[in-house]
């Protein structure tokens, strides 16, 4: 039998604890978890088996990456990190002024110490969710917090990049927390990617947000971990009153990926519109289960997955959509949709629609296709050669999700990931 | 200067309700060259539209017998991209639409597929040569900067195909009714792009139900189908007299056993 994950991991995970100089609070939060783990399971997804992947085994919490890479991203205000080390951040002094926070996880925990407390792992996501939120918890060895005050609308985006470093034998356990308080206005952009190679790795990673009432949080990802890469990724919100929470999500990694993505509508009127956009290649499996839960009266939770499997890859959406009792006036629609270029790919949309209350409204569509003929047969009467074009009908086809990217740029980089990624499918 | 030439042609098209085949084209027979404009006339349902989506190589339509020839080469067995880049372009009936690519990028990939890798169109000239034949067709930037023909009305889809026709300098335009749904105003504009077309260097093949676009874009010969096959061909004033007498007055004139779709 296997030694208990707290009987073999309480002293790694104690002296990493001391190495960052953590608080107390945060120490307990992991010996904690590291005890829960133990007994709680692995989250379970409608179609999607990932067993076999060993996500709930942990590897050496040490997380130092000692390489330099050159990934800053084009902003005014960022965090930049690869592995456990802040490379570089910046906050304009307007905004610091203004009380909004932005700063890793290690130093959060020590300067911010009432926050952190309020907010981590207490509002969203639980460390006792399951065992991968649990070792989440307690293997943490990087991640940021970004704070912004009530009242406080920003006009930039804040933009993150995090490199996860395959040159070295880590895992990569990661913790995004965003807090955005009452009447408060916010554009996130994440971007994770995997550099080196030479090691395999895991990666957990959850982002939290909190949406406060009458806020308005965008929320857009880039995904590109590589193929040496196996993850657990988890990102969901909540909602206040009226609050507006959105996802656009890129999901372009090359290697296994269980996504767990959604928002619990839990404010009156609150509203949020999840799109996703995957593409999967080679003989990786992405399982991405996005579900929106309406707990408020009058919420509107929709959400769009748009998905392309190219070789012999595995790409598995689940949609779920659920309203519960006295969640009345709500609304919830989805549609997932994929498309195969391959007679050895697999593929499946699965909507799920669980209505616990009369008067709501609720739809869904799922399909699993092929490329249009018409709009091939069109771009090819122009000269346009059968891969281009198909990956011209592709791009079209994922434009619901690029189209929601607020900054030009970052659209553009979206398009140029899935230009690379269908060109290396085509092969 | 090219030629094309549809040597006996017969296509036939697979029936969606019980996929037997039904032959639409019965023997076509037809040579143009560069520097000529054909116009291609006749009632609904008689395979003008399948003769030009044989000609471009849609897999919806196969050719049971005969010959297309470019310059004297069959093209049946080459793919449709490749057809457009020796030369052929169709102008369509029902333009698809592609959201999440604009048009302007759609052109440029389009020239660029006739061009070396590493001799790709300069930004500048393609802008240059965009905004001259936008003028032509009394178009805006606005137009080419949107995805492609989503969202365009009929008659924009229409000038749009036309502004593809000028970019790309086909040798060989087909184009299938370009002149059905569009007002007068707007048939003026695409006549004035077509003609703008005309030279020793480029051909046309005009597919009309109506004499009236012909009086924008004058053809040199004009060829009535009917039933899948050429019935008669004649100079522009055979155009005129269909006008007159309609296509029952012709395949009477001609003693052709043939029932037409729209009789009544």
């Amino acid at each position: 039998m296997r030694a208990n994950l707290i009987d073999k991991y309480k002293d790694d995970v104690t002296s990493f604890s001391q190495s960052k100089g953590e608080p107390d609070w945060y120490k307990k939060v992991r010996l904690d978890s590291l005890e829960k783990a133990d007994e709680l399971s692995l989250p379970k997804y409608e179609k999607i088996n990932y067993r076999s992947w060993r996500l709930d085994r942990p590897g050496s919490i040490d997380n130092s990456s000692a390489n330099e890479f050159d990934r800053k991203p084009q902003a005014n205000n960022y965090i930049y990190q690869a592995g456990d080390q802040t490379i570089s951040m910046n906050l304009e002094d307007e905004l610091s002024k203004k009380g909004v926070i932005l700063t890793d996880i290690f130093s959060a925990m020590k300067d911010y110490p009432e926050l952190m407390q309020k907010y981590f792992m207490t509002k969203v996501t639980k460390t006792t969710d399951n065992k991968l939120t649990a070792l989440n918890a307690a293997f943490l060895n990087s991640g940021a917090f970004l704070y912004v005050p009530r009242g406080v609308h920003l006009t930039k985006s804040i933009q993150a990049m995090f490199v996860q470093d395959n040159s070295i034998d880590r895992d990569f356990v990661h913790h995004v927390l965003i807090v955005a308080e009452a009447d408060t206005e916010v554009t996130y952009l994440e971007n994770l990617v995997s550099e080196g190679s030479g090691h395999k790795n895991k990666a957990n990673i959850v982002v939290e947000v909190i949406a406060a009432d009458n806020s308005r949080v965008h929320f857009s990802a880039l995904d590109q971990l590589s193929k040496d890469t196996t993850t657990y990724l988890n990102r969901r919100g909540i909602t206040g009153n009226n609050a507006r929470l959105d996802w656009a999500i890129g999901f372009m990694n090359d290697g296994d990926v269980i996504g767990d993505f959604g928002t619990d509508l839990l404010g009156e009127g609150s509203h949020t519109e999840a799109k996703v956009v995957a593409i999967t290649t080679g003989e990786q499996v992405q399982g991405i289960d996005t579900k929106v839960t309406n707990y408020g009266k009058h919420t509107i939770g929709h959400i769009l997955q748009h998905g392309v499997i190219l070789q012999k890859s595995t790409l598995t959406f689940n949609g779920v959509g659920h309203i519960v009792k006295g969640a009345r006036g709500s609304d919830a629609q989805q549609e997932s949709r994929v498309l195969m270029l391959s007679r050895k790919a697999r593929g499946d949309a699965n909507p799920i629609l669980l209505i616990d209350e009369n008067d709501v409204t609720a739809g869904h569509a799922a399909s699993v296709g092929r490329v249009n003929e018409d709009q091939m047969y069109y771009l090819m009467s122009r000269g346009i050669d059968e891969k281009t074009a198909q990956r011209l009908v592709i791009r079209g086809f994922l434009s619901s999700v690029i189209s929601e990217i607020p900054e030009k740029d970052v659209r553009a980089s979206l398009t140029q990931m899935i230009e690379r990624k269908l060109v290396y499918g085509q092969k | 200067m090219s030629t094309l030439e549809i040597k006996d042609l017969h296509v036939s098209v697979t029936d969606d309700e019980n996929g037997e085949g039904q032959e639409i084209l019965k023997g076509v027979n037809l040579t143009m060259s560069t520097g000529e404009i054909h116009a291609i006339m006749g009632p609904n349902g008689t395979g003008k539209s399948t003769l030009s989506q044989a000609i471009m190589g849609n897999s919806a339509y196969k050719v049971t017998q005969g010959d297309i020839l470019l310059d004297g080469k069959s093209i049946l067995e080459l793919p449709v991209d490749e057809r457009a880049r020796l030369g052929l372009f169709l102008a369509m009936q029902y333009p698809a639409e592609i959201p999440g690519v604009t048009n302007v990028e759609f052109m440029r990939a389009a020239i660029n597929s006739r061009r070396d890798k590493d001799d790709q169109i300069p930004v500048m000239d393609f802008i240059k040569k965009l905004e001259s034949k936008q003028d032509i067709l009394d178009m805006t930037d606005e137009m080419s900067e949107r995805y492609l023909n989503e969202g365009f009305s009929g008659g924009e889809k229409k000038r749009n195909e036309i502004l593809q026709l000028l970019m790309i300098e086909p040798k060989f335009a087909i184009l299938d009714e370009i002149d059905s749904g569009l007002d007068i105003d707007a048939l003026k504009v695409v006549s004035r792009g077509v003609n703008s077309m005309r030279g020793d260097n480029f051909g046309s093949l005009i597919i009309t139900h109506y004499q009236r676009l012909l009086n924008y874009i004058v053809p040199d010969q004009v060829h009535v189908m009917m039933d899948g096959r050429i019935v008669k061909s004649g100079g522009p004033e055979l155009a005129k007299k269909l006008e007159d007498e309609g296509y029952a007055g012709l395949r009477d004139d001609l003693h052709l056993d043939v029932k037409l779709t729209d009789e009544i």
